[in-house]
């Protein structure tokens, strides 16, 4: 299987000069196309952060960030947008809907900024709408959807430009556990089917079974599991 | 516009409060700008559609007309330097009239000038003064308004001397007061009777079609002048620069307010929706593309506005009575509309500049 996301030897330090916070350090991940990685760590240890960078949305003091063939760490905020548009899907901790959007027009947004605001398109929001039990909700405001609406209408969002990546960060923090599980699920089925390569910041134990890795972030580095994370000497 | 006609449809009554205070606004900038020409022709309408680009004032008379006392003779010097035809001598003097036989007073401004020269008014009813005649005038037309017919006598308060309108010519008026016009024969009678030597009747001004070159020529060749320009003698009028500059100042104020309150309206809309802009970013939308709704939102808020108040100032210009001065020109709309909206652009740069910083990582929740 193919390697989509590959994060290697990340550094990232927050702050200017003499007040530097290294929130990262040296941390690497390879995710493959069809696998489902979940980031677990304490509050506070870099897990947006990592997936921010993993994500374009942020970029590292030092290291190299390769999303399918394509080495994304030299280029510019406006490639990075473009990318962020077409190979990108994320999922974030509050669904993070514009208010003045339809559920259909959410998705109809992503269409717009990638400029093919088609039939096709609209084609594709109702297909995503339907899959998701969103249909009977397509003209509905996010103000009247419940959170786990709210966050099925997000993960939609993030198919609609059929990304290679989908990126989550903790999607089921504002649902009850039931409402959780049904979201991942979502996600782990999607990932399944189209092949996708997907990375889920998580505080929720009880949903690391539908995930084929998981990874631990603490002290700002990154292990494949908890005990093995080395401490560092301050 | 995507975003900004779903935002604006969304949220109907915040951007139609703002909508009518822009229509407010327009509104009222178009209807006082309306009224600033219609006083100032209504003021100096015999100046400003004056044939003459240039009038020779007696010196140091301070740009104005009722100040400046020539002696006839300047005109032999003025005709030499710019020709006989393009020059031409104005009497001017405030007075006020009543009708023969009445006792109700109106103001009015007697022109003296050459019936057949640059100057003399058009006819629009009954006939022209001739300039032999000592008793005849010809009026402006808003003395009808007051009462006064063709064939009336008027008795000039100042001089108690009387006339006979035997025409009426239109558009003639001197500081917000009709125009009556007679020749430098009757002039000349009007004129107190000087102790001394006798001059001939004393002039207000000359007029002169003439370029700046000549007039300037004119100014440095004749003794005791000074030579402006036909602006610099309405600014001259009394009363005339007083009412135009407050006028003024309201539209630019109007103008400053329109921008404030554009610019703060969309600023704060813009602080609150800083999330939003971050998870839009996020997503892949780009700065141009949220600055071009933005500014889509401003134009079509504006345009909206604009619309309705050009709409409801000619409207209640309609409804208007024809005595009240007001003179709203295609042009002057047009005008006033096109820098309305250059100022809610400008208005909106703070909230553009705001748009452009935001980042997109604004979207992913961070530990405190
Ligand atoms: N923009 C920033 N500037 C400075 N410090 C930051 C910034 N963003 C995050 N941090 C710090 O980096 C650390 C990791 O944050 P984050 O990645 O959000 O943690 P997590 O998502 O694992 O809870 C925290 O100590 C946080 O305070
Ligand atoms: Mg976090």
């Amino acid at each position: 299987m193919s390697t989509q996301l590959w994060l290697e030897n990340i550094t990232k330090e927050y702050g200017d000069g003499d007040t530097t916070v290294k929130v990262l350090k040296n941390v690497s991940l390879e995710v493959k196309a069809g696998e489902f990685v979940a980031v677990v760590g304490p509050s506070g240890a870099g897990k947006s952060t990592f997936l921010s960078i993993a994500g374009a949305l942020l970029s590292p003091t030092r290291g190299k960030i390769v999303i399918g063939n394509q080495d994304i760490s030299t280029l510019s905020d406006k490639e990075l947008n473009a990318i962020r548009l077409q190979r990108i899907g994320f999922v974030f901790q509050s669904a993070n809907l514009i208010p003045y959007l339809t559920v259909r027009d959410q998705l109809l947004l992503i269409a717009e900024l990638a400029g093919n605001h088609n039939k096709e398109a609209e084609k594709r929001a109702d297909e995503l709408l339907l899959r998701l039990g969103l249909a009977h909700r397509a003209d509905h405001y996010p103000e009247s959807l419940s959170g786990g609406e709210r966050q099925r209408v997000a993960i939609a969002r993030a198919w609609m430009n059929n990304p290679e990546i989908i990126l989550a960060d903790e999607p089921t923090a504002s649902l009850d556990s039931e409402r959780g599980r049904d979201v991942v699920e979502m996600l782990a089925d999607e990932v399944k089917l189209r092949q996708k390569a997907a990375v889920m910041v998580t505080h929720d134990k009880r949903m690391l079974d539908l995930v084929d890795r998981v990874v631990y972030i603490e002290d700002g580095m990154l292990s494949e599991r908890p005990e093995q994370v080395p401490h560092p000497v301050h | 516009m995507f975003l900004a006609l779903r935002e604006m449809k969304h949220a109907k009554l915040r951007y139609g409060l703002i909508g009518l205070i822009m229509v407010l606004i327009a509104w009222l900038v178009l209807f006082v700008s309306g009224l600033a020409a219609g006083l100032a022709s209504d003021n100096a309408a015999s100046i400003k559609h004056m044939n003459a680009t240039h009038l020779v004032l007696q010196e140091e008379s301070d740009h104005r007309l009722t100040r400046s006392a020539l002696e006839l003779s300047a005109l032999d010097e003025v005709q030499q330097a710019v020709g006989e035809a393009e020059s031409a001598a104005l009497g001017v003097r405030m007075s006020t009239l009543t009708k023969e036989g009445e006792t109700k007073k109106t103001d009015a401004t007697f022109f003296a000038v050459d019936v057949n020269g640059m100057l003399a008014p058009k006819i629009i009813e009954g006939s022209m003064i001739t300039d032999v005649t000592e008793t005849e005038v010809v009026a402006d037309a808003s003395l009808k308004e007051e009462g006064f017919r063709l064939g009336d006598t008027i008795h000039d308060q100042a001089t108690d001397l009387t006339y006979t309108i035997v025409g009426f010519t239109e558009g003639q008026s001197f500081s917000h007061s009709p125009v009556v016009f007679m020749n430098l024969k009757a002039w000349e009678q009007a004129q107190p009777k000087h102790g001394g030597a006798d001059v001939g009747p004393l002039v207000q001004a000359i007029a002169m079609n003439t370029d700046n070159d000549t007039a300037a020529k004119v100014s440095a060749e004749l003794e005791g002048v000074e030579v402006i320009t036909k602006a610099d003698a309405m600014q001259g009028i009394p009363g005339y620069k007083e009412e135009q500059g407050s006028l003024l100042m309201m539209i630019v104020f109007l103008f400053v307010i329109a921008a404030f309150v554009l610019a703060v309206f969309f600023y704060v809309i813009t602080i609150q929706k800083m999330n939003q802009f971050g998870v839009l970013k996020a997503i892949g939308a780009k700065t141009t593309y949220l600055a071009r709704n933005l500014i889509g939102q401003v134009l079509i808020l504006s345009l909206v506005s604009l619309f309705i108040s050009i709409a409801l100032t000619y409207g209640v210009a309609y409804m208007l009575p024809a005595s009240m001065p007001f003179d709203l020109s295609p042009m002057l709309t047009l005008g006033c509309s096109a820098l309305f909206l250059v100022v809610a652009l400008l208005g909106s740069l703070l909230s553009l500049y705001r748009v452009a910083k935001i980042d997109a990582i604004e979207a992913i929740g961070r530990a405190a």
